[in-house]
């Protein structure tokens, strides 16, 4: 492994100025980070940690019913956490979803935000457009897990199981640097590649996520379906992440519904929100909310069948949460 | 500096022994005049460990993992690693009472915890109530993954000290065995009761259930693995690997590694043509090569102070490559046009220089089709899939004057003596080859390997001890997987449901050596009057290909399997009933078995399995989830062989084994040891085993193709037979007198052939919507001969059907086309077997009399991985009405086989 320094920052200040310096990577539960050091894809000369700023750990209630969640908080604490369970099942079923208990007891859930991506030949050091190539390798290449919705040039898939769940929460996320911070809609927040193919994220170099905020969801019913091809430490083929709000009489007031691990960034469907909303579930609409999903997916040669598998697991959820 | 060969180990040798008698010569001058402290040292921090309970100040580099100052700077070396990147556990420790990986856990962010480790189980010699169950269990096999297992065990029982069988899966999920013991670990959690039972037929000791004898150092961390080995002045050796699938090799400049202050030796293919002998049976496979043919093929590598300074040096090395054309698949390399990757052709000779492919025919192929009423063809293709065993391939070599001493996990000490020996030309009595415990292998770890080879060489050149260490990745590529194969069929069987020919042409990748027989067999397991098997083992720009668990069996069986499972469909004929009517009766119709009992082992498993209510003739359902049943077989040689013993009888009564097994998960020195102790009419626990160490071991056939039981078991007997005619004759002895025996056996069956056999059956949902399978029901029944010790035997099940169904529905190197780069080396890419992936395996043991073997016993070892591929392909079929052509059945393939 490189040789790198390393600090703990005791504030947010110290860390964002910590962050300023050159070749310095911010680090939470490292998991993601010191593989890819070992692996020769980033190096770092400073490694800037995180999980010791002192309340970016815990779940806070908000006066109008939402909740403040720190973004160091493991995912092991997020997804067992009392208040999440009872009030934002998609987003505890999605931490919990994260790879083993190891890695959910020191994973967070800003760095799951903010992994990179787990394409083979990103992480095999292929000179792609994310290495600051000039082609995706991908494309033509062994595509199986890639992209069919929002993908190009670069066409990996978002590989955090929390980010749909936040996006289909309407969460808002904190971003703090040294000139300053800001809160805004969590979907602002992922970067597609036809933006700027070398992100993921609009995070500048010295700004750290430092929390999440949900909104009061009363009445919810949400679901998190990863769908995996061994059956837990890995990374979703496909999900979804959905959250309704229902009535007396099941009829849906307001829907979030969020697919993963098929495109680039946590892919919101509002086509399937707009069906949804103002209708009670029926076989019949979650099939056609299945469909309309996939509206305009594009496979790669490898990957045909994420279309229909993600159209029926959405169908699936839905069905399952009426 | 001179060239390294074998001629130049030969003079050097003669050099030395007239020059010196000091035990460690340094033959380099250039790099030790540098000064080994970097001109800019990496940055460290003061930090305080408690670490079971014991509190420690240390100064450790900021990069330094968890793992590596447990291990490496506290000695606490019960924690293993077996990937460094948490994909499979073995790692696991506890910080604060969480479980966490150590390899991906800074040192610095432990500073301040209280770090819990394997180490801290015990009271002493006292096993804590967890260790014993997974003692009692049989929950190690290897062992490389046991503390892993403990420490997730323990976190899991503080939460929830009564779990389901489900919390206990999911709690331990994050712990890969690849011995793939799941069922085990599971119930040693639970303590629940396994469904075993002792043998039918036990005799004394044999054929009760018995724990292995060193279980216990495997769950407390004190088994010494090779990686565990820290010798004064040892230096951490790294190898530099091509990124290119086939390219000439232009220039190595190793000069700027050379400079860097620490490093002490670099070789290439500039200084060392030295030939790695078992590499490759028909050609020289250098340690450096030029051409390098596949990505992983070495380069150049570096010993240094540590492992990190190596690591570094490697990037310093400048290489000029000219890539080639290169080629992945088989048939593809047979092609006119195709790169040729070794001299003469892709087709690998048989034998040195006769290019055919290997062919095996009886009868009259036309005439048996032409008496055929259904003539079936088909084509399968199956993949690359690593052995994945968790411990990484890691040799130290040592060098006393001219004797070489190499610490490595090897499944044959006497093979890799023999093949170091012969590669490095030293006598072998100059050779000293140790294996303490290994942590797996399932056929990579057979004879000597490079690692070996270049820590020697490393080693000679430093004169320092030198520890080379493979990463989980260059495990992956640059040792060996199991052959991909394609395999092309054509069967023919009268209406009533008899065959009358099999015909199969079939390529077999080998990557660009030949280690292996890139066999594809199963065809043996049918009576057929006319048969013709062609097999084309062939050179490609893949990873090596050679022996993993069964090594030819699991892919063509699977193929052949297939066949007769849709010639069964076609004739509308109860694959059971098709099976009992075509079974093999004789090996290749010809040479009568010593005991046989494949028809008793379907006949048993579809009764147990409760075939006949459950299987319906395949069709396309229109419920959302398929259920489907299907079934395979298998057989695997069992044959005697030569091998060696050296029994002791104390004048204390203590009987001491000398046998030159490893065990590699198998529990060989349990069997030993139970051998033994039945033969003299002795408890266990006044036997104990000496093994691992070709100075106080005599020769041993190695530990692969399930043969120790049997060849090297016979020795035992033999050796105990002579004994107790010296007790009969001497008596006991007395005080310190001792009563020595000794046997070498190599008992011949002529005109016979020797087998063990085994039917499964499986039981699995298919979510065609989804392209989910999943396992209900698995039955195994085997036959082995006689049981030696039912509990170990089932363990040996399990670990091979689970691994199979890991084969079956997940595992696959994958190769980018375009580049031939693998795209997915490691425990996660290739998706191996976790916890939640196993079902409950339930074996059982058909145990006929047989004349040969110690009591009869037969293979045990690899016969279990053979039928599951087939048996579980089958059962897609029957779920789904679509037959799967290429492995593995992942989601992707099966949803587009149903689309």
């Amino acid at each position: 492994m490189r040789r790198f320094a390393h600090v703990s920052p005791d504030s947010v200040a110290a860390a964002t100025a910590a962050l300023r310096e050159a070749r310095a990577a911010p680090v939470g539960g490292g998991s993601d980070l010191l593989g890819m050091i070992k692996d020769n894809l980033v190096a770092p000369d400073r490694l800037v940690r995180l999980t010791e700023l002192s309340g970016l750990d815990a779940v806070a209630s908000q006066g109008d019913g939402g909740v403040r969640i720190g973004g160091m908080i493991t995912l092991s604490a997020l997804s067992r956490h009392p208040v999440i369970g009872e009030r934002y099942a998609v987003l505890a079923d999605a931490a919990g979803s994260v790879g083993t208990p190891q890695i959910r007891n020191t994973g967070t859930l800003a760095g799951n935000l903010t992994q990179r991506p787990w394409c083979w030949y990103f992480r095999q050091g292929f000179p792609c457009y994310k290495h600051g190539g000039s082609r995706c390798f991908s494309r033509t290449g062994e595509n199986q897990f890639n992209a069919i919705l929002g993908g190009g040039p670069s066409y990996i898939v978002h590989p955090s199981d929390t980010a749909p769940a936040l996006v289909a929460l309407d969460a808002q996320i904190h971003i703090v640097g040294d000139t300053g911070d800001r809160w805004l809609p969590i979907r602002e927040f992922f970067v597609l590649p036809s933006e700027d193919v070398t992100r993921e994220n609009i995070l500048r170099p010295g700004e750290i996520v430092t929390e999440l905020e949900l909104p009061p969801h009363t009445g919810t019913h949400s679901a998190y379906t990863k769908v995996t091809d061994r059956e837990a430490w890995t990374h979703a083929v496909v999900s979804t992440a959905v959250v309704l709000t229902l009535d007396g009489d099941g009829v849906c007031r307001s829907a979030g519904v969020v697919l993963g691990g098929v495109a680039p960034i946590p892919w919101r469907v509002e086509p399937v929100e707009r069906l949804l909303v103002g209708q009670r579930m029926t076989p019949e609409l979650a099939a056609a909310a299945g469909a309309a999903a996939v509206e305009g997916a594009r496979a790669l040669a490898r990957n045909r069948y994420k279309i229909a598998l993600v159209s029926e697991t959405l169908r699936r959820s839905l069905l399952s949460l009426a | 500096m001179g060239r390294i060969s074998r001629r130049s180990f030969i003079e050097r040798t003669g050099a030395l022994a007239a020059a010196t008698t000091l035990p460690t010569l340094k033959l380099r001058g250039a790099a030790q005049q540098v000064d080994d402290q970097p001109a800019d040292p990496a940055p460290t921090t003061r930090i305080t460990l408690r670490v079971n309970g014991e509190t420690h100040e240390l100064e450790v580099e900021d990069r330094w993992t968890l793992a590596e100052v447990l291990r490496d700077h506290l000695g606490l070396t019960g924690t293993k690693v077996g990937c460094d990147r948490g994909e499979c556990g073995a790692c696991t420790v506890r910080l604060d009472g969480t479980t966490v990986y150590s390899c991906s856990q800074l040192a610095v962010w432990a500073d301040g915890r209280a770090v819990s480790t394997v180490e801290g189980l015990a009271d002493g010699d006292q096993l804590n109530a967890l260790q014993q169950r997974f003692v009692a269990h049989d929950g190690p096999q290897c062992g490389f993954c046991t503390a892993g297992q403990l420490m997730s065990a323990s976190a899991l029982l503080d939460d929830t000290p009564n779990p389901t069988r489900d919390q206990v899966r999911e709690g331990l999920v994050g712990n890969i065995c690849r011995c793939s013991n799941y069922n085990r670990y599971v119930e040693a959690v639970l303590d629940g009761a396994s469904a075993d039972a002792p043998s039918a037929r036990a005799l004394t000791t044999v054929g009760a259930l018995t724990p292995r004898i060193d279980a216990p150092e495997r769950v407390t961390g004190r088994a010494r693995y090779t990686g565990d080995v820290r010798l004064p002045g040892m230096l951490y050796a790294r190898v530099l690997r091509s990124p290119h699938p086939h390219a000439r090799v232009r220039r190595v400049d190793t000069r700027p590694a050379e400079r860097l202050p620490g490093v002490r030796a670099v070789i290439s293919r500039n200084t060392c043509d030295v030939v790695w002998t078992s590499g490759d049976s028909r050609n020289d496979r250098f340690l450096f090569n030029d051409p390098v043919r596949f990505v992983g093929d070495p380069v150049a590598a570096v010993a240094a102070v540590d492992r990190h300074t190596a690591e570094e040096a490697l990037e310093a090395i400048v290489v000029d490559y000219e890539p080639l054309n290169f080629v992945l698949d088989p048939e593809e390399a047979l092609r006119p046009g195709a790169v040729e990757i070794q001299p003469g052709g892709n087709l690998s000779p048989r034998g040195r220089g006769v290019r055919e492919p290997e062919v095996y025919e009886r009868g009259d192929l036309d005439a048996g089709f032409a008496a055929s009423d259904v003539v079936l063809e088909d084509a399968f293709t199956s993949k690359h899939i690593n052995n994945a065993q968790l411990e990484p391939r890691v040799s130290v070599a040592r060098w006393d004057g001219d004797r070489l001493t190499v610490w490595t996990p090897t499944q044959g000490i006497s093979n890799c003596q023999r093949d170091l020996a012969r590669d490095l030309d030293l006598p072998p009595a100059d050779v000293r080859v140790v294996c303490e415990y290994m942590g797996g292998g399932f056929g990579n770890k057979n004879q000597c390997q490079d690692s070996d080879l270049i820590a020697a060489v490393l080693a000679r050149e430093t004169g320092s001890a030198v520890k080379l260490e493979y990463t989980r990745k260059e495990d992956f590529l640059g040792v060996h997987g199991r052959w991909p194969t394609r395999q092309y069929y054509r069967v023919g069987a009268t209406r009533d449901g008899t065959l009358q020919a099999i015909e199969l042409r079939g390529y077999s990748g080998l990557g660009p050596h030949r280690k292996s027989s890139g066999g594809i067999a199963g065809i043996e397991l049918f009576r057929c009057p006319n048969v013709r098997r062609v097999v084309h083992p062939t050179y490609t720009n893949m990873t090596v290909s050679a022996n993993f668990r069964g090594p030819a069996y699991p892919q063509g069986v699977w193929g052949i399997e297939s066949m007769m499972d849709q010639m069964a469909h076609e004739l509308e004929i109860d694959p059971v009933a098709f099976h009992l009517k075509n079974v093999s009766r004789a090996y290749l119709d010809e040479t009568p078995y010593t005991s046989w009992a494949l028809p008793e082992c379907i006949a048993r498993g579809a009764e147990i399995f409760g075939w006949a209510s459950r299987w319906r003739r395949a069709g396309a359902g229109d419920v959302a989830v398929r259920r489907g049943v299907g079934m395979a077989t298998g057989a695997f040689s069992a044959r005697t062989g030569r091998s060696s013993a050296v029994l002791r009888l104390d004048g204390d009564g203590h009987l001491w084994v000398h046998v030159g097994v490893t065990d590699i998960g198998t529990g060989a020195k349990t069997t030993m040891a139970l051998l033994a102790a039945e033969a003299m009419e002795m408890r266990l626990d006044d036997v104990s085993v000496v093994w691992g160490d070709t100075d106080r071991c005599p020769y041993s056939v190695g530990e692969s193709g399930s043969r120790t039981t049997v060849q090297t078991g016979d020795a035992v007997l033999a050796a105990a037979a002579d004994l107790r005619q010296q007790l009969v004759v001497q008596g006991p002895p007395r005080g310190d007198a001792v009563l020595v025996a000794e046997a070498t056996t190599n008992p011949r069956i002529e005109g016979m052939a020797r087998y063990a056999s085994a039917a499964h059956f499986v039981e699995l949902e298919v979510d065609v919507a989804v392209g989910h399978v999943r396992v209900v029901r698995y039955v195994a029944v085997h036959e082995s001969g006689r049981i030696l010790n039912p509990l170990t035997s089932a363990s040996q099940v399990k670990g091979g059907v689970t691994i199979g169904i890991g084969m079956a529905l997940h595992e696959e190197l994958r190769y980018d086309r375009a580049t031939g780069i693998p795209v997915n080396p490691g425990y996660y890419g290739a998706r191996v077997m976790t916890h939640l992936d196993t079902p409950e395996i339930e074996v059982h043991f058909v145990e006929p009399e047989d004349a040969y073997g110690p009591y009869g016993a037969k293979a045990i070892g690899e016969p279990p991985i053979i039928p599951v591929v087939a048996a579980i392909g089958n059962a897609i079929f029957n779920a789904t009405g679509r037959r799967l052509h290429e492995l593995p059945f992942s989601r992707d393939r099966i949803l587009e086989a149903l689309a």
